[in-house]
């Protein structure tokens, strides 16, 4: 049936038509025709070991739960919000809560310098520009618990740290200090995903900029704070989001640094959650303290969800 | 204009490169101040690694006397190498499960609308940042539940490990891969269906081998998060099972006669532990850099 002729049709022929163009096989695929099992091996897992812990990690922090009444956890009495109650007034949650908040904003701050600093060197051509980069970069991809097993051992009292600075006897993994102890090496293993960040803002700086800027005879200061600076204020907003967010989950790095019982200044809450359940086997307690991570964490992870590319481009009015 | 006449007139005859960013000298302070500050403390364990305990525990950076026992003893005073085989198992069967089920998640989640698909994708970034320690009791108590439900030990056992690791390994597989295949072209997949492909046929015939790049992605990186994890381990695990990030904290506690941990030899499996990591990184760090940065930022 030729253009015309559609044309010409009276409108019960015209159903007729939208009908066999409904027939129509990539039409129809859109419809019935998605391979929708292929989510079945992947949703069932992420169900059984995500979804369902999450659950039940909720119904545990209403039981009275200590090693007698875990084995029959189904019968452990259910007080509510007890649990809760005795976080907040009886234990150092709060004290937790805090060492978290503030030690990860620290440490994620000092990063962002370091970061930016090192792509903007890197950005330009040198002799020896690929190896410094590998090198920027080995920090941040060494395993966190070697990283805290070497640094352990170069703060110890007599370590190589004191030593060298004529320091000998300073407590680094005790006391007050503990707590730039911690900022210390975490921005050390951290400020490279800064660093990788920032270079990829750098590369959706146009060269037309670049030669404006030249035009406008801006020095390298201002071209820098002027003309780059705005170019990295989302990638940085990114790069800071998802730092903060590995630092206030990060249990390894204070684990492997001090051991535990940590020393109460790096007394992080994944750390206070992990004695109080496996150490002190009051679970319930536990994990109460957990659900106070989850809801610290929700606040960077509703920034990190506002700004990272969900869909897929193909169903534009779903954005969001 | 008074801008051009200032500019000449400082430099002059100097061939300016306008993508230049810093002056020479500053740049050369930046790279050597960063450089020193990435490099020092990686020197320091490859000569820690070759010191004696003792040299170690007085806090030398140059070993006063070079020595390879270290690298000899470590693997029968702790057993390094068990928790290296047990580390292996389990990271690499969690990076290639996770990888292939993610491949088949992203597909239809990337290339097929339907209702809830903005919540998956949502959940899937939502996931990754759950904290470690809200699912670790959780799943301690299901895994000892059900194994004494239907009679098999599971906590303990390596695969045990492997169920477990999969809570952080699958959200992020799955997350890298729906970012890079959102980056292919859909014109050849509907090509093939055009000459009569099976979905399942257009994933694995012309889906996956063009996904490689995403797959060294999405399997180095949940390698290395099964590698690193010292808090599911140190629970889930028996002194049979071990992972090496376990293992690794014993010689804390180890001590020689004398009453000094075992410094040198902390040092040197810590390098053990690092460099197989970090060789695969440098080998594959052309996409695992772009992988990585694309799949946080986009």
């Amino acid at each position: 049936m030729t253009m015309t002729e559609l044309a010409k049709a009276n409108p019960a022929e015209l159903e007729v038509v939208s009908a066999v163009r409904e027939g129509d096989p990539a039409r129809r695929r859109r419809r019935s025709d998605r391979p929708l099992w292929m989510l079945g091996p992947g949703g069932l897992l992420i169900g059984f070991v995500i979804v369902v812990p999450l659950a039940l990690g909720v119904y545990l922090s209403f039981l009275d739960l200590d090693q007698y009444t875990l084995r029959d956890w189904l019968s452990a009495p259910f007080v509510g919000l007890a649990n809760y109650i005795e976080a907040v007034t009886q234990t150092n949650l709060l004290g937790a809560i805090w060492v978290s908040v503030s030690y990860s904003i620290l440490a994620t701050a000092l990063t962002v310098p370091l970061g930016v600093a090192a792509a903007i060197a890197t950005q330009n051509a040198f002799r020896g520009r690929t190896a410094m980069r590998s090198l920027f970069l080995i920090p941040y991809i060494i395993p966190a618990f070697v990283v805290g097993t070497v640094f352990r051992t170069v703060l110890a009292p007599e370590g190589v740290l004191n030593s060298a600075f004529g320091m000998q006897g300073t407590l680094w993994l005790n006391g007050p200090n503990s707590y730039w102890a911690l900022i210390m090496v975490q921005v050390w293993s951290a400020w490279p995903f800064v660093y990788l960040l920032t270079l990829a803002g750098l590369q959706s700086v146009d060269h037309e900029v670049h030669e404006a800027s030249a035009l406008d005879g801006a020095g390298w200061w201002r071209k820098l704070t002027h003309v780059i600076f705005p170019y990295l204020r989302g990638p940085l907003a990114l790069a800071v989001v998802i730092a903060t967010l590995h630092h206030l989950n990060n249990f390894t790095l204070p684990f492997v640094l001090f051991g535990i019982p940590a020393p109460s200044p790096v007394e992080v809450l994944p750390i206070l959650t992990y004695v109080t359940g496996f150490q002190s086997l009051r679970f319930g307690l536990s994990a109460a303290m957990a659900i106070f991570s989850l809801i610290l964490v929700l606040i960077p992870l509703l920034v990190y969800l506002r700004a990272v590319r969900l869909d897929s481009g193909t169903d534009k009015g779903e954005q969001r | 204009m008074s801008f051009t006449t200032r500019r000449n007139s400082a430099r002059p005859t100097a061939p300016v490169e306008v993508t230049r960013l810093l002056p020479t000298w500053i740049l050369a302070i930046v790279l050597i101040v960063l450089g020193l500050l990435a490099a020092v403390p990686l020197v320091y364990i490859v000569l820690a690694s070759l010191n004696s305990d003792l040299g170690v525990a007085r806090g030398e950076f140059w070993p006063s006397d070079f020595t390879f026992d270290n690298y000899i003893d470590v693997w029968s005073s702790v057993g390094l190498a068990s928790g290296i085989a047990n580390s292996l198992i389990v990271a690499g069967s969690v990076a290639v499960l996770s990888s292939a089920i993610a491949l088949g998640t992203a597909y239809a989640l990337v290339r097929f609308p339907f209702r809830g698909r903005l919540t998956a994708l949502r959940s899937l970034v939502g996931f990754q940042s759950i904290p470690g320690t809200l699912l670790l009791l959780p799943i301690f108590v299901l895994f000892a539940s059900i194994g004494s439900v239907i009679g098999v030990q599971i906590i303990g056992t390596l695969w045990g490990l492997i169920i477990t690791y999969l809570t952080f390994a699958l959200p992020f597989s799955t997350w890298i891969m729906v970012t890079y295949l959102r980056g292919l072209p859909i014109s050849l997949e509907e090509a093939a269906r055009i000459d009569g492909a099976s979905h399942f046929g257009v994933l694995w015939r012309i889906v996956l081998p063009l996904s490689w790049p995403g797959l060294i992605v999405s399997t180095f990186f949940a390698f290395l998060l099964g590698w690193n994890d010292v808090m599911f381990a140190s629970v889930m695990t028996t002194p049979d099972t071990r992972t090496v990030a376990v293992a690794l904290q014993i010689f804390g506690a180890a001590q020689e006669g004398g009453g000094i941990p075992l410094y040198g030899q902390m040092m040197a499996s810590s390098l053990i532990c690092a460099v197989p990591v970090v060789l695969l990184f440098l080998i594959f760090q052309r996409y695992l850099v772009s992988g990585l940065t694309s799949g946080s930022v986009k």
